[in-house]
């Protein structure tokens, strides 16, 4: 099935000073797709997903979403973080209303919206509860939501499920996966475990040790919605752990006095 | 202080006698104290003079609040530069320190200013202020403004400072224009911190306010009333002086503000530290 390519990455490079994080980045990310990104720890991996989100400027290179160059954040990209970033003087559906707000969508409809997604993650109920009261899961189902709900093109999720316990986290990347084929959206997201890339990516990006480059793409030939007994994962596991080990081991290397 | 599951809404009837003994409690103990003090100077075991029975007090400041006296107006007096003090106080400490927390001039110019008067105690300005303004409602205003608007500045620049910067970037990716982001993001990130910078304001103010009211000699408020009844050897009018400011000071900060505390800090789960 042919599709048209969302988020285009060319000869893309990342400075810090004299340090470079990432140089040489050229990849094609297709409309629809679900492409993880893992890499050795602190390869960059999450720096190239906040050139795409726009939050940080690319020293080299071009980054462009459907066609046009990245500039900044904005509304045609969801962005999901680690430790959830929920705003605590809101409820659950006002958090999910924000973008919408932002937007000036009215009232009501923002509102119908929200509570539709709200449905979709399993978070019904919770309306009116402040994100104080609400555990790791429900957060990130919330902040999941709160993404989708103002229909970005292309969603960047930076280490979802970093932050959860392994019984929450089977859960929720459960429910990813369904929210994914639901809303039909490109996503791309950052993760350090080879299960969880290989578990819910059409594709693997691996990063290498710095100055990091895509040093493989692997192709997850599986059907959707995938279950993690199937013994079929296994091998695509062992295929990109492989691949991992080598770099994890070449950025050990580099950090040794 | 943060809530691990979902609060229950307990039923109308225990939050009723919930809230009748958290406040008999205190009412109990103090009620007590006062009872063992009216029969000790019944029984003369200590001398009625300078110490003298509740009832007394309390008789006296009765007759003050009733008509041809002035206890309503020394209390609307205080009240009223409080008020005014901390309204100052609010208005330019979230000014400075939202420039303090944000901006990098901000930093330069004020943080060594604010850091050298904040251990000048605040009485110590009054004798200048007395010089230079004299025995007005403005001098006793501007101690109140003084006292509080250090807490202000002080819990803002903690607040902004404990903004993430990824709070930011979740609006900017919505397409937040900057007015956007400063009422939704930046003004209600710090609105818990300038809750609780306002309660410690109006603690130091009200305290400093009685003092400043009583060394500035001014007309009407309860610092002056205490001032006024010391003069004239009225004993019972300073005691009573004395509960007035305590229960008032009480009401203000672990009533009022406490409510307001509460219904936002408390149930954002926000950790204010000081």
């Amino acid at each position: 099935m042919a599709s048209r390519p969302k988020i285009v990455a060319e000869n893309v490079q990342m400075r810090f000073g004299h340090v470079t994080a990432i140089e040489n980045v050229n990849c094609t990310i297709n409309e629809r797709e679900f492409v993880s990104i893992i890499g050795p720890s602190g390869c960059g991996k999450s720096t190239f997903l906040y050139l795409v989100a726009g939050f940080e400027k690319a020293s080299g290179g071009k980054i462009s979403i459907g066609g046009n160059p990245v500039t900044g954040p904005g509304p045609d990209r969801g962005v999901v973080f680690q430790e959830f970033v929920l705003f605590p003087w809101r409820t659950v559906l006002r958090n999910i209303t924000l973008g919408l707000e932002i937007q000036k969508v009215p009232r009501e409809e923002a509102e119908a919206r929200a509570r539709k997604w709200i449905r979709l993650t399993g978070l019904s109920g919770f309306e009116d509860a402040y994100p104080a009261t609400l555990s790791g899961g429900m957060k990130q189902r919330v902040a999941i939501a709160r993404a989708l709900a103002y229909e970005p093109e292309v969603m960047l999720l930076d280490e979802p499920f970093g932050a959860l316990d392994v019984q929450t986290k089977n859960y929720v990347i459960r429910d990813l996966q369904q929210l994914w084929i639901e809303a039909n959206k490109t996503m791309l997201m950052v993760t350090h475990s080879v299960r969880e890339a290989v578990l819910m990516a059409d594709r693997v990006l691996i990063f290498g040790a710095r100055p990091s480059s895509i040093v493989a793409d692997v192709k997850i030939d599986l059907p959707h919605p995938r279950d993690p007994a199937d013994p079929r994962l296994a091998a695509y596991q062992a295929e990109v752990t492989e691949i991992l080990s080598a770099e994890v081991d070449r950025s050990m290397i580099q950090s040794r006095p | 202080m943060s809530m691990a599951q979902k609060s229950v809404s307990a039923p109308f009837a225990h939050r009723v006698i919930g809230w009748t003994v958290s406040v008999a409690r205190p009412v109990i103990s103090i009620g007590a104290l006062l009872l063992i003090w009216e029969l000790a100077v019944q029984f003369r075991w200590i001398n009625g003079f300078l110490f003298p029975a509740p009832s007394a007090i309390f008789a006296s400041l009765l007759a003050d609040a009733g008509p041809g006296g002035d206890l309503w107006k020394h209390v609307g007096m205080s009240l009223y530069r409080l008020l005014a003090g901390m309204a100052l106080a609010i208005v330019f400490g979230t000014l400075i320190g939202i420039a303090i927390g944000m901006t990098h001039w901000g930093r330069l110019i004020f943080k060594p200013i604010i850091s050298a008067l904040m251990p000048v105690p605040t009485l110590a300005w009054t004798p200048i202020l007395l010089l230079i303004i004299g025995i007005d409602n403005r001098t006793t205003i501007l101690v109140v403004f003084i006292a509080a608007s250090f807490e202000v500045i002080y819990t803002i620049i903690t607040g902004i400072e404990q903004m993430s910067s990824r709070v930011f970037w979740v609006a900017r990716s919505m397409g937040a224009t900057r007015m956007q982001i400063f009422w939704k993001v930046i003004v209600m990130g710090i609105t818990p911190y300038l809750i609780t910078g306002v309660k410690l304001g109006v603690g130091y103010g009200w305290r400093a306010l009685i003092a400043a009211e009583m060394l500035a000699a001014s007309s009407y408020g309860l610092g002056f009333m205490i001032f006024h009844a010391s003069e004239y050897m009225a004993i019972e009018m300073i005691y009573g002086g004395i509960f007035c400011i305590a229960i008032l000071g009480l009401l203000l900060e672990n009533v009022v503000l406490r409510r307001i505390e509460i219904a936002t800090v408390e149930k954002w789960g926000v950790q204010v530290e000081r």
